[in-house]
């Protein structure tokens, strides 16, 4: 592999080639024909589209390429003895999780709970001929093609990351807590991880993920995430994006639900320069149902990218989405949901929602609904609204003697409620809603 | 309790409101009626302190003091009162815990303790009952789903609940069959002291055979064309607007 195969490159997307073709030899699993080839197709996958500017349709309202440096360079594991910063108000890890900690992509420490004996972990960044047959079976099937320019990068350039399997009939397990910790350190640098999720039939599994960043650099955290539901699997999957202000996020996620399986997600957007989650939910097979719920609340020049491709492969299949933003300052939400229906997917049942409230003279939102459907006998609704805060609702409970900060408060999380309730409760959602009211801090003014 | 000398006010650059004079003593329940456009609901907003309401000249004082300088917030903690004649509809707020919030708030704005979500709920449901507001309506989001007469209901419960020394019911009997109007009524009616001043906005003379007042205003055109006893309401029916005249007594 070597850079004559892709003669003119940009250098963003010089970035990512350059690392590949210098160091695909020492990458984790090298030696591995099957993960070779998978990653060599990866990074022609990824070269296909390139670092994504505007000019590519589904990054139009999102340019990383533009917001890249061109130093970055390839983030390393901390070494043993290495004090790693503290994740100091995680707040999102729930009662009893087991803890997996990743810090710039790489397995840091298993911690909390004690690990079920029916879920199994493999640290990516140690895969040799002693890999268990499931990890070669799944790791980069999905989330690795050009629709998901980043997520085949990731792939290619994996240099860490865990897969984790939850055997057949597993229920009532401790949550499992994904904790991202993403420092820059010294220098600006990129990181490329993979997790892979296997929950294999009727197994049950609540997922809490979260993503904290530190440093004055810029760090792209790149993360591709295969989740893979076997027949009757549920999972529910919480997600908290609080990068660092300088940080790009891109998580690419791409999950395959089969019969009557299950995923809920809540997608919380609450850092970061500018975060990307591209999503890919293929309904592969009768009864599979999907639910995503965005929360995206920013202020100053914070830009939150959500981008699902909701894909009815197969008849009496449902999916629900729900996006909502708040935003401040000169924050943007892109909201982009693509919904098909395949032929033969008949009584598909598919509905989105797109609302953002604009409390900036200068922030936007982006709402882009998009369907697809090759089917009869199907139910696809979608809506878009996008607006201030009701002037009419504020007087009012001004009014009543509530003073403007609580109530343009009561308003924001009136308008969020609906996007969070029955999802998370307890700390987690005491945990949400402070940062939520954090992050939009500057319209509360006089708040104590 | 309310002195109004010489108001002018602007909404959007437009002057609604050119010269309003009235004057409300403590102990008293007076009527504004006028015409749809003759400035009832402006002089209301403006008494609340809603935005967009400019006074260019002229005064309000509320107990002495000019209230013109104050947001709507510190107007009710200082114990001003508007039941609006279209309470808003608020999703995802709960009414109970609105109102709670919003008894609290003016308390603490007052340096008075709070109060804690038992007492509050206690409190309220008492109130409630008389107005055959339902724990079920308490439950709900705030004015959502609510009928006319419910939403006019809540609003006469919140006037029961923060006990105001002024209170403004804006049109509170439009769209209320018979039987809400003098349910409503009543509640005013309770509400009336010899420490508390009550300007009661209507279009029609109908609630003034339930809420009696001292004294009746007609306001046209942005000013008070004329002022009366009680009688100058039934002159009013008979009459029509277009029929009244002369200066104001």
């Amino acid at each position: 592999m070597t850079a004559q195969a892709f003669p003119i490159l940009d250098p963003k997307t010089a970035l990512f080639h350059d690392d590949y073709a210098a160091n695909a030899a020492d990458l984790p699993g090298a030696g591995l024909s099957w993960l070779q080839s998978r990653r060599e197709a990866a990074i022609k996958a990824f070269a296909r589209t390139g670092m994504p500017t505007r000019h590519v349709e589904s990054w139009k309202y999102s340019d990383l390429s533009a917001a890249l440096e061109n130093d970055l360079e390839p983030a390393t594991a901390f070494r043993a003895g290495v004090e790693v910063p503290a994740a100091t108000e995680v707040g999102f890890s729930p009662v009893g999780a087991t803890q997996i900690t990743l810090v710039n992509g790489f397995l840091h420490l298993i911690g909390g709970a004690e690990l079920s004996k029916f879920v199994d972990v493999v640290d990516l960044a140690q895969l040799s001929v002693r890999t268990p047959e499931w990890v070669e079976k799944h790791l980069g099937l999905h989330a690795s093609a050009a629709d998901q320019a980043l997520g085949a990068a990731s792939l290619a350039l994996m240099r860490g990351g865990v897969a984790i399997r939850v055997r057949a009939n597993t229920k009532e397990i401790p949550p499992l807590h994904l904790n991202f910790v993403n420092p820059s350190r010294g220098h600006g640098l990129m990181s490329h991880a993979r997790v892979l999720l296997l929950l294999e039939e009727g197994a049950s599994l609540d997922l809490v993920e979260t993503h904290q960043g530190s440093g004055e650099y810029q760090l792209l955290a790149n993360l591709g995430m295969e989740i893979v539901l076997h027949k009757n699997a549920n999972l529910t999957h919480s997600r908290f994006q609080e990068e660092a202000g300088r940080t790009l996020h891109v998580t690419s996620i791409g999950a395959e639900l089969s019969r009557d399986a299950n995923y809920r997600a809540l997608i919380a957007n609450l850092g970061g320069r500018l975060s990307r989650l591209d999503m890919n939910i293929k309904l592969a097979e009768p009864g599979a149902s999907a639910t995503l719920r965005s929360v995206t609340a920013l202020d100053g020049e914070a830009h939150a990218d959500v981008t699902t491709v909701m894909d009815h492969a197969a008849p009496h299949t449902t999916s629900r989405e729900l996006f909502k933003s708040v935003l401040v300052g000169r924050a943007r939400s892109v909201s982009q949901g693509k919904v098909t229906v395949r032929e033969g997917a008949v009584k598909s049942d598919s509905h989105q929602l797109f609302k953002a409230l604009l409390l900036g003279p200068r922030a936007e939102a982006d709402a882009k609904p998009e369907l697809e459907i090759f089917a009869d006998d199907v139910v696809c609704g979608h809506g878009t609204a996008i607006g201030a805060l009701d002037a009419d609702a504020l007087f009012y409970l001004r009014s009543r003697g509530i003073p403007e900060w609580e109530a343009r408060s009561m308003l924001v999380r009136a308008f969020l409620g609906d996007a969070i309730d029955g999802f998370v409760e307890g700390g987690i959602l005491d945990a949400l809603w402070q940062r939520i009211d954090r992050a939009l801090d500057s319209i509360y003014g006089g708040a104590e | 309790m309310l002195e109004i000398k010489d108001l002018h006010v602007s909404v959007g650059g437009k002057e609604i409101l050119k010269g309003v004079n009235l004057s409300v003593p403590a102990g008293e329940v007076h009527a504004v009626m006028g015409p749809n456009g003759s400035g009832k609901s402006t002089l209301s907003y403006t008494l609340a302190g809603r935005d967009g309401y400019e006074v260019t000249s002229g005064s309000i004082l509320y107990k002495g003091e000019d209230l013109s300088s104050l947001s709507p917030d510190m107007r009710a903690a200082k114990g001003f009162f508007l039941a609006l004649q279209y309470p808003v509809e608020i999703p995802g707020v709960a009414t109970l815990m609105f109102l709670k919030t919003a008894l609290n708030s003016q308390r603490r704005a007052r340096g008075e303790a709070e109060l804690g979500a038992m007492k509050v709920m206690k409190f309220v449901r008492e109130k409630a009952k008389a107005l055959n507001i339902t724990e079920e309506m308490l439950r709900r989001p705030l004015n959502v789903g609510f009928s006319g007469g419910e939403k006019k209901r809540l609003e006469i419960l919140q006037m029961e609940i923060f006990e105001p020394s002024l209170a403004v019911l804006d049109e509170t009997d439009s769209g209320l069959d018979i039987d809400a109007i003098k349910l409503v009524a009543e509640g005013v009616n309770a509400m009336r002291s010899d420490t508390r001043a009550m300007v009661v906005i209507t279009h029609y003379q109908r609630l003034l055979d339930y809420i009696v007042p001292q004294r009746v205003h007609v306001l046209r055109a942005g000013k008070i064309e004329k002022s009366g006893g009680p009688e100058l309401a039934k002159e009013l029916e008979k009459q029509g607007y277009e029929n009244i005249s002369g200066a104001a007594a």
